[in-house]
């Protein structure tokens, strides 16, 4: 029993750290309210550490409760990236949230009213859907898996309304919240149908129960497949995957930059989390078979996710907005590691989500980083030649633009040469060559978006744009342009940590025989005694 | 599994309670009505028919904006409304539980800290404002 | 007796598994078609309702309690969900004076 909650350990750091916001937010002095973005950085950086070094380590009493769980070790990998992640976007809105309010407060211009000020709620949510992400990975069964999912995306619903005060952003929280809950419907239904077909919550029994009924009718329940699949389109919503992914361009629009950066990586990272451990119950780690249906349908939503988000991406002149499509094409490349499987296919998956989360939201940290008369820059041309006045977001927006296109000595590229070679060492190889064509129609709007601010000729009014007072997006910015130059050099090291964090169960326990941690038969003898 | 229909008419008998509270809840509320309206004495004036006879007269229409305290409070009856929800499943089950066994302490334990959420919640909704009505 | 029983009981799994199929869809065809921000939400709420019953359903042909445990989580996720939809509601319609979702295009191609 313990054993069990010690996995929750970085989750509950978070809570309490939410808890703390919540608690400071409505203080009346300025300083507590100015340090929230610390608090909640420090709980990311505290939850990080807590799963690094203390709760995924491997013990024979956590390879026998770590039987109850599809992936038991994916939640090292998933914690410390949204630790890693969460705490760039901390630099990113750190002092952003809320910033007109604040000043006329601490200008004196008004008094403070608690009922008004939202920089607490921001930060609280922030975290609440950060710890949602922790915890998708460790979904035992189909209400967790349901309850983790809503707990990511309900805050973000109300960080878009809140995020900035504009008639825009309040359109776009509506937008995603409906469609939201209408991709919570759907998906529910399919854990129904899955629940009706086998009889059981938990994700290894309805494994279990699925390969008993393929065993003796020879082909998988036509309820689980339609469940299955029913629920992999509902999920799709939190990728921003076709066919849910018209949303896309209008919330990210709409919300405030650094809301953006957030909505690019967090709901689609539980997205994809949630996609695996779902998968997983079809028992493809056994015999890497998926129903044929669900191959047809994730295939078809990875090519039109893919490509309808570069051709959207194309046609944009509003910078936000075409990075919103490319998130959606990047969301088409995920489903290509999806499709390759367990094994090499979700180790490309797992590595490609850190490159893609750091580019992301260092391109967003960019337009974050940058007003014009306390607007947000709108379109790509007023980025022309931003080299001249703030070299230092140029050739950041270049270096993390290239790292979302592939370039080669960038992480993203290494990512996406993993994720393809995955896709075709798997089979897949139209669909890989799909991509690549993506690929190449992409090059054309990211090397716009790479070269206009390095080359571009300024436009007369490019004087008015201006750095933004506060320092945290600009310092995530170089932080994470230095990362994505060096940490391939550590890739080798990242992809043995992504295969570590994908053991299965059973396996764990060769690795604990191997490095000398314990006898395998010691465990063996250990584990009835443990679950009695 | 015995076939459903048999396993209601077991069960059938254990509602009767319920339904002689129905039925005396339907006597009581007819025998008020149809009682003062057969012995109360009746007299008509202009105040006695406005709308609320003793309270404020009323203004203007009903569908006028309503102070938005009014949502503030609803939501956070919501908030203990619903928790309801979660300690009646956890009442039965720990009512089954040995009495000073550590299961029971664990159990007991984490309701605490379900609780301790909702406390959590009830002063940041104070320190927030949501009870003031100034 | 028996027969007030068997008539109660009367409900096959198919029944209830249409009764929830028919939430659903009308769930979905409002939520497509209707343009008021509250009736759209309801259809939602419809939709979630359509998945109880479905889970109730199971969870009794299966003899198994973990579907009804499931339907107290949704009733709650459901619950907080209609918070956020109120204050959304409230918020836009202060905006706008209107509750018509077609009045929000601001953001388009």
């Amino acid at each position: 029993m313990i054993d069990r909650l010690w996995f929750l350990m970085p989750e509950l750091i978070v809570l309490g750290g939410a808890v703390l916001c919540a608690i400071l937010g409505v203080s009346r002095k300025v300083g507590v309210r100015n340090l929230l973005p610390v608090f909640a950085g420090w709980t990311l950086i505290i939850a990080g550490v807590v799963a690094w070094l203390f709760v995924y380590v491997p013990s024979t009493e956590l390879a026998a409760v770590a039987t109850e769980v599809p992936l038991p070790w994916l939640g090292r990998w998933v914690v410390i990236m949204s630790a890693v992640v969460g705490l760039m976007l901390v630099f990113v809105q750190a002092g952003l949230v809320d910033r007109v309010y604040e000043a006329a407060v601490a200008a004196g211009r008004v008094a403070f009213d608690p009922l008004r000020t939202t920089r607490g709620e921001y930060w609280v949510f922030f975290l609440l859907s950060v710890g949602g992400l922790m915890l998708t990975s460790g979904a035992s069964d189909l209400v967790w898996l349901f309850l983790a999912l809503e707990l990511t995306s309900l805050p973000t619903y109300v960080m878009v309304a809140i995020g900035r005060v504009d008639r825009r952003s309040q359109e776009a929280g509506m937008k995603y919240f409906f469609l939201g809950a209408l991709a919570s419907a759907v998906f529910l239904y399919g854990f129904a149908m899955l629940y009706g077909a086998t009889g059981t919550m938990s994700l290894v029994d309805i494994r279990t129960v699925l390969a008993e009924q393929v065993a003796e009718t020879g082909s998988m329940n036509p309820l689980a497949t339609i469940g299955l699949m029913v629920a992999v389109l509902g999920i799709a919503f939190k990728l921003a995957a076709a066919p849910l992914h018209l949303y896309a361009a209008d919330v990210y629009e709409g919300a405030a930059a650094p809301v953006t950066a957030f909505l690019g990586f967090v709901p689609k990272a539980a997205g994809v989390i949630a996609l695996m451990l779902l998968l997983s119950v079809t028992g493809w780690q056994e015999d890497g078979q998926l129903p044929q249906v669900l191959v047809i349908l994730l295939w078809v939503m990875a090519v039109l996710t893919m490509t309808l988000g570069n051709i959207g991406a194309l046609l944009q002149t509003r910078i936000k907005r075409m990075l919103a499509y490319s998130s959606i094409a990047h969301s088409g490349y995920l489903l290509i590691g999806i499709l390759a499987g367990p094994g090499a296919g979700y180790t490309a998956v797992l590595i490609y989500l850190v490159a893609y989360g750091l580019s992301n939201t260092a391109t967003f940290s960019v337009l974050a980083g940058l007003r014009r008369s306390g607007q947000e820059v709108e379109f790509l041309d007023d980025l022309a030649g931003l080299r001249e006045r703030h070299p230092i977001m140029a050739w950041g927006m270049a270096i993390s633009a290239g790292s979302l296109l592939g370039f080669p000595p960038l992480l993203g590229f290494w990512a996406k040469l993993l994720l393809f070679m995955a896709g075709i060492a798997s089979g897949q190889l139209v669909l890989v060559i799909i991509a690549g064509v993506n690929s190449a129609i992409s090059a054309w709007y990211y090397l716009k978006i790479m070269a206009i601010p390095l080359v571009g000729t300024p436009k007369s009014d490019a004087a008015s744009i201006e750095r933004v007072d506060v320092p945290g997006a600009r310092f995530a910015l170089v932080l994470i342009s230095g990362a994505l130059l060096v940490m391939p050099v550590a890739l080798s090291d990242m992809i043995a940590d992504a295969e570590a964090a994908l053991r299965e169960p059973d396996k764990m326990q060769t690795v604990d025989e191997d490095s000398g941690h314990a006898g395998g038969s010691a465990i063996k003898q250990e584990q009835p005694s443990l679950q009695s | 599994m015995p076939p459903m229909s048999l396993m209601l008419a077991n069960q059938l008998p254990l509602y009767l309670p319920i339904v002689i509270l129905i039925v005396m809840a339907i006597i009581f509320g007819a025998v008020n009505i149809l009682g003062s309206h057969l012995l109360g004495p009746k007299r008509y004036g202009e105040e006695k028919m406005s709308t609320y006879e003793s309270g404020m007269n009323p203004i203007g229409t009903a569908r006028r904006r309503f102070n938005v305290r009014f949502y503030i409070l609803a939501m956070t009856f919501l908030v203990f409304d619903v928790e309801i929800i979660f300690l009646y499943p956890w009442a039965v089950d720990f009512a089954q539980l040995e009495p000073g066994s550590p299961e029971a302490g664990l159990f007991l334990g984490r309701i605490l800290f379900f609780l301790l959420m909702s406390v959590i919640a009830y002063v940041y909704a104070w320190k927030k404002g949501v009870f003031r009505w100034d | 007796m028996t027969m007030v029983a068997t008539a109660m009981a009367g409900g096959s799994l198919a029944q209830y598994l249409i009764i929830s199929g028919v939430l659903m869809s009308i769930g979905l065809a409002g939520f497509l078609t209707r343009r008021n921000l509250i009736v759209m939400f309801l259809c939602t709420e419809l939709m979630f309702q359509g998945v109880v019953i479905a889970m109730v359903a199971f969870s009794r042909w299966h003899w198994e309690v973990s579907g009804q445990v499931f339907v107290i989580f949704i009733l709650t996720v459901a619950a907080a969900e209609a918070a956020l939809a109120l204050a959304l509601v409230v918020l836009l319609y202060r905006r706008r004076d209107t509750l018509d979702a077609e009045a929000w295009t601001e953001l388009r191609e």
